[in-house]
């Protein structure tokens, strides 16, 4: 019998990931490190950067679940923030090179790794969490299914904070302005049948900041990894405060 | 405390991806601070134009005669007509919720972008050719 071990072809791909190490370097750089993918089998992007690890293994970068559940591997892939993990290279790649960088805006902690004290400080302001007045009822709070279809395209989110680093009115603005992220989370409440704040939301979202500074670019909708829609989830919540004025 | 100051941002505009939508969004913005430097400009002129019948004249043969006062009138159409369709656009967006989602609103854009572009080239000719 004839059993030879099909070995795998494999083509080198230069991966250019953006470095910068507080204890070293005093700016951050691009270094290109050259790496073997396999011709006939398509890898993620998180894959190929495992690879380069490989060879230098100072580099630094979030993941965890690697299939698009966590949202820690949020990064700008040759120009476009996305999740590494799920990501194919075969869609990311310009040519023979990839360009991999820290998702904009936000303080770099290490090469890949950002500090989203920022965002998750935004997130904060917005109370992701069902308020309530009545006394808890004895079993659970009840949604009929047309109630709880609402939250549908907002429970999703991740949290990995590819919109709000890809949003312009976010970059000027991260103390101010809420971010995408923030005000889907923010609409997923208001949406709730169940929760009873509506109102004092909506107050804390009625100034010239928290939501208005939104443009409606839409970079927010055309990244997100997970396919939901801020852009809308902000539009909703307009309208809603609009028609109180009334 | 750990010095936090000297960590780096990354942030290069032209390196990042920015859909149609979003580059609309800019132009809209810069065609509307062009606008307002102009308007001073168109001020003048129509003060000029309407002082008297002479000075109406001289205007219009200053116009066909001094090229920079020709390019910045050409520009002040070009940006009310860019100015004027985004923002029909955002309006209708904000009000109908018509092009919320990336597919509508990205091809709203492009058109919006292509009669502008349109409207540029006509009056082009028509001013210069
Ligand atoms: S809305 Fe999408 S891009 Fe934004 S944080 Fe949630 S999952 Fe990530
Ligand atoms: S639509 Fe609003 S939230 Fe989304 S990227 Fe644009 S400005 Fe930011
Ligand atoms: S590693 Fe969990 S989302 Fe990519």
């Amino acid at each position: 019998m004839n059993s030879t071990i099909p070995t795998e072809e494999l083509r080198s791909i230069t991966l250019s990931v953006y470095r910068f190490d507080p204890g070293k370097d005093k700016k951050a750089y691009m270094q290109d490190i050259e790496i073997e993918v396999p011709v006939n089998k398509d890898l993620m992007v998180l894959d190929a950067l495992v690879l380069a690890k490989k060879q230098e293994t100072s580099l630094s970068f979030r993941r965890s679940c690697g299939e698009g559940v966590c949202g820690s591997d949020g990064m700008n892939i040759n120009g476009k923030n996305g999740l590494a993990c799920v990501t194919p290279l075969s869609e990311a790649i310009k040519g023979e090179k990839l360009v991999v960088k820290p998702m904009p805006g936000l303080p770099v902690v290490r090469d890949l790794i950002v500090d989203m004290k920022q965002f998750f400080d935004q997130l904060e302001k917005v109370k992701p969490y069902l308020i309530t007045k009545d006394e808890a009822p004895e079993q659970e709070r009840k949604q009929s299914p047309e109630e709880r279809e609402k939250l549908d395209g907002l429970y999703e989110c991740i949290l990995c904070g590819c919109c709000s680093t890809a949003c312009p009115s976010f970059w000027w603005n991260p103390d101010k302005f809420l971010g995408p992220a923030a005000l889907l989370q923010s609409w997923r409440f208001i949406a709730d049948s169940r929760d009873q704040a509506t109102e004092e939301r909506l107050d804390d979202l009625d100034d010239a900041f928290s939501l208005y500074r939104c443009h409606g670019i839409m970079n927010c909708v055309s990244v997100c990894p997970k396919g939901l829609n801020p852009t809308e989830a902000i539009s909703n919540i307009r309208k809603k405060l609009i028609n109180r004025k009334k | 405390m750990k010095e936090k100051d000297n960590r780096p941002v990354y942030l290069n505009l032209l390196a990042i991806d920015l859909p149609i939508i979003g580059i609309s969004s800019i132009l809209h913005r810069v065609s509307g601070f062009a606008l307002f430097l102009i308007f001073i400009i168109a001020v003048w002129m129509l003060d000029r134009s309407l002082s008297s019948e002479e000075e109406f004249l001289n205007l219009l043969e200053d116009l066909n005669s001094l090229v920079l006062l020709k390019v910045i009138f050409y520009l002040f159409l070009v940006g009310i007509v860019y100015h004027s369709l985004i923002g029909v656009k955002k309006i209708i967006s904000d009000f109908f919720g018509i092009g919320e989602d990336l597919r509508s609103g990205s091809f709203i854009s492009w058109i919006y972008n292509v009669i502008s572009l349109l409207v540029s080239i006509l009056l082009f000719i028509k001013f210069f050719i």
